[in-house]
């Protein structure tokens, strides 16, 4: 009998500290057996629930992309009991992972588009995950412009440096950085990510906007998108819900008559404005 | 359809037929109330009851279940999975028609979307319901307005109408034949024994005198999200979660790791839990999108008579009336229902924003 809430065992590879307040770490996680690795097939913008036994389990965005191949990466803030178990154990501990769970970014849908990425705060690891399997060498020509503007309150904040740095130097993608304030040394732009929006004023002509962060940037950002001509149709996102089981089974994200955790958690905003706003 | 005929006294009889391959589950008189539990004494079997307080809804989908058990080894972990027998045989002795239903609902919904529940699927495969015919269905009861009646028997094995001194037995599945094969000192039974039957068959349902009406709730409910009447309707609301407990068809469970701190081991449990509390959908953030009782009342409503017919085409409801029952503050669905069918139809897509 297969047991849909046994999770598979992996084993921390390593730890990243992602910020100055030192609440915001990405683990690596490697499967212990390497079956479970195989049949762990993911898309960006899925989650996954991870377990530390004896504390608990919790949702989590995947990272990391499908065409970095061998690990999972989960970037995760110090915030509840299972969070904090987690921020506490070393390189080389046992971290259980149920999914690949939820829907994803729709990356076939977005094949010969271009890709709008808006991003804020820590809110920004399945952008990672997407950003990273777009320009990935075997996908990358399936897609045409990509902009991602990714937008922090300080330059303590910023996730994933090094590979921001790396896309940076790419010439096939846009990466727009800004801050809420301004601050020695920052060579981005300056400002919240809604004028930033504006101002970089991408092409809604044939494209898909993800839009990812805190609801008030995704509140402030919308109207930008909309004024250059973006749809409901073409602007994508992702809720937050608690969950528990993340099968739909427990019955506690539901945001109308849908699932966050099963028939979600990426919804266009047609579709959201089809939904109760109980979210 | 051959019917048969169970003299009252011989039910421990049944009992000792039955009960070599398959543990018999039937209704207890406790000091609280009937309870379904498994029998061990024949003489405890009650089947002269209206219904169980708690709905035995437990039998499938237990109150708490272990999920798996986990041994903690330094920074290593072992999981030892399925922890308990699920693979035993479970006849469900004097299961009333609307509980016998309910499971049908619960079925369509864990095996709805791409996951499917196995513990549950396993122990629903595992049993047999003989059930009993609702000769008298209390004040509270609605049955017939949710497509069931206290006479329906498509979702039982072997169906027992109480004639007095007698059941009327009447075989409906292949499992059902293969259960009365066990009896075959059933004696046989008369047209008179029929025709009473259908006597109360009619009875019973003319006791119901309640009906809710259906027909516009599901869209409604759906248009009418923002609605002042939410106001009202959960005004009274303690947010007991009583309505939830006692309802045969709520299924909404937590996942919780019991931890053996000392021993260095625990497991996952999984335990009914309610919508009706605000821990239900707490953010870690401190974030609650159901911030007061009355979003938390309007999910149950909507989740039984919007969501479930617009995702699965039926009502998440067996009307028996429970939740009326057991409700401290006297709230009534059938009343609440009332309200919403009375909410002024609007023309525009209203409450989406």
């Amino acid at each position: 009998m297969t047991n849909l809430y046994v999770p598979k065992l992996t084993t921390i590879k390593s730890i990243v500290t992602e910020n100055g307040a030192n609440d915001i770490k990405t683990f690596e996680l490697v499967f212990k057996d390497d079956n479970d690795l195989n049949e762990f097939k993911y898309i960006p913008g899925q989650f996954a629930e991870l377990t530390i036994f004896g504390k608990g389990e919790c949702p989590i965005g995947i990272a990391s992309s499908p065409t970095e191949s061998g690990s999972l990466k989960f970037t995760v803030k110090k915030m509840g009991t299972v969070t904090a178990a987690l921020h506490n154990l070393d390189v080389g501990s046992t971290v259980g992972i149920r999914g690949p769970l939820g829907n994803s970014w729709p990356v076939e849908a977005m094949k010969e588009k271009n890709i709008v990425i808006v991003g804020g705060g820590f809110a920004f690891s399945t952008l990672r995950s997407l950003i990273e399997y777009l320009i990935a060498d075997e996908y990358r020509s399936y897609y045409k412009d990509i902009t991602v503007i990714y937008g922090n309150r300080s330059k303590s904040e910023v996730l994933y440096k090094s590979d921001l740095e790396r896309w940076q130097q790419r010439n096939d993608i846009n990466v727009v950085l800004t801050l809420d304030r301004a601050e020695d040394g920052w060579n981005g732009k300056v400002g919240f990510v809604a004028p930033i929006v504006k101002e970089v004023a991408p092409s809604s002509e044939n494209a898909i906007a993800v839009i990812c962060g805190p609801p008030i940037m995704i509140k402030t950002s919308i109207p930008e998108l909309e004024a250059l001509q973006f749809t409901d149709e073409q602007i994508l996102s992702s809720l937050e819900m608690r969950m528990k089981c993340g099968v739909g089974k427990c019955g506690r994200c539901n945001v109308g008559n849908k699932f966050v955790c099963a028939d979600g958690p990426i919804f266009s905003r047609a579709e959201l404005k089809q939904m109760p706003g109980e979210y | 359809m051959n019917e048969k005929i169970l003299l009252k006294e011989k039910i421990s009889d049944v009992f000792d037929a039955l009960k070599g391959e398959n543990d018999i589950i039937a209704p207890v008189k406790t000091d609280w109330g009937i309870e379904f539990r498994q029998i061990e004494n024949p003489e405890d079997i009650a089947l002269d009851y209206l219904n169980s307080k708690v709905p035995p809804k437990a039998i499938w989908l237990p109150k708490v279940e272990t999920l798996y058990e986990y041994e903690i080894d330094g920074k290593d972990v072992k999981i030892k999975t399925p922890p308990e027998k699920l693979g035993k045989k479970v006849i469900v002795l004097g299961i009333r028609p609307c509980d016998a239903h309910s499971i049908k609902i619960l079925d369509t919904f864990f095996k709805q979307g791409s996951f499917e529940d196995d513990l549950f699927q396993k122990r629903k495969e595992n049993l047999s319901f003989i059930g009993l015919g609702c000769n008298s269905p209390r004040e509270t009861c609605f049955c017939t307005s949710v497509a069931g009646s206290p006479f329906n028997k498509q979702d039982v094995d072997v169906f027992l109408t109480d004639l007095g001194e007698k059941y009327l037995v009447e075989t409906i599945s292949d499992n059902g034949e293969a259960l009365i094969q066990q009896l075959p000192w059933l004696e046989d039974s008369s047209e008179a024994d029929i025709e009473l039957a259908k006597e109360q068959e009619r009875l019973a349902e003319d006791s119901i005198k309640t009906q809710v009406n259906l027909e516009n709730t599901s869209k409604l409910l759906d248009n009418n999200f923002y609605n002042a009447v939410w106001d009202e309707i959960s005004a009274t609301c303690l947010g007991c979660g009583s309505c939830s407990f006692f309802c045969p068809t709520c299924h909404c469970f937590d996942v919780i790791d019991e931890n053996d701190y000392a021993n260095h081991r625990g497991r996952r449990i999984r335990v009914w839990d309610t919508c009706q509390s605000p821990l239900f959908t707490l953010q870690t953030s401190g974030y609650n999108p159901r911030t007061s009782q009355k979003e938390r009342c309007r999910q149950r409503l909507e989740h039984k008579f919007c969501y479930y017919p617009e995702n699965y085409g039926i009502v998440g409801c067996v009307g028996c009336g429970r939740c009326i029952a057991y409700c401290p503050v006297n709230n009534d669905v059938r009343d609440i229902i009332a309200k919403v069918n009375n909410i002024e139809p609007r023309t525009e897509e209203a409450g989406k924003t």
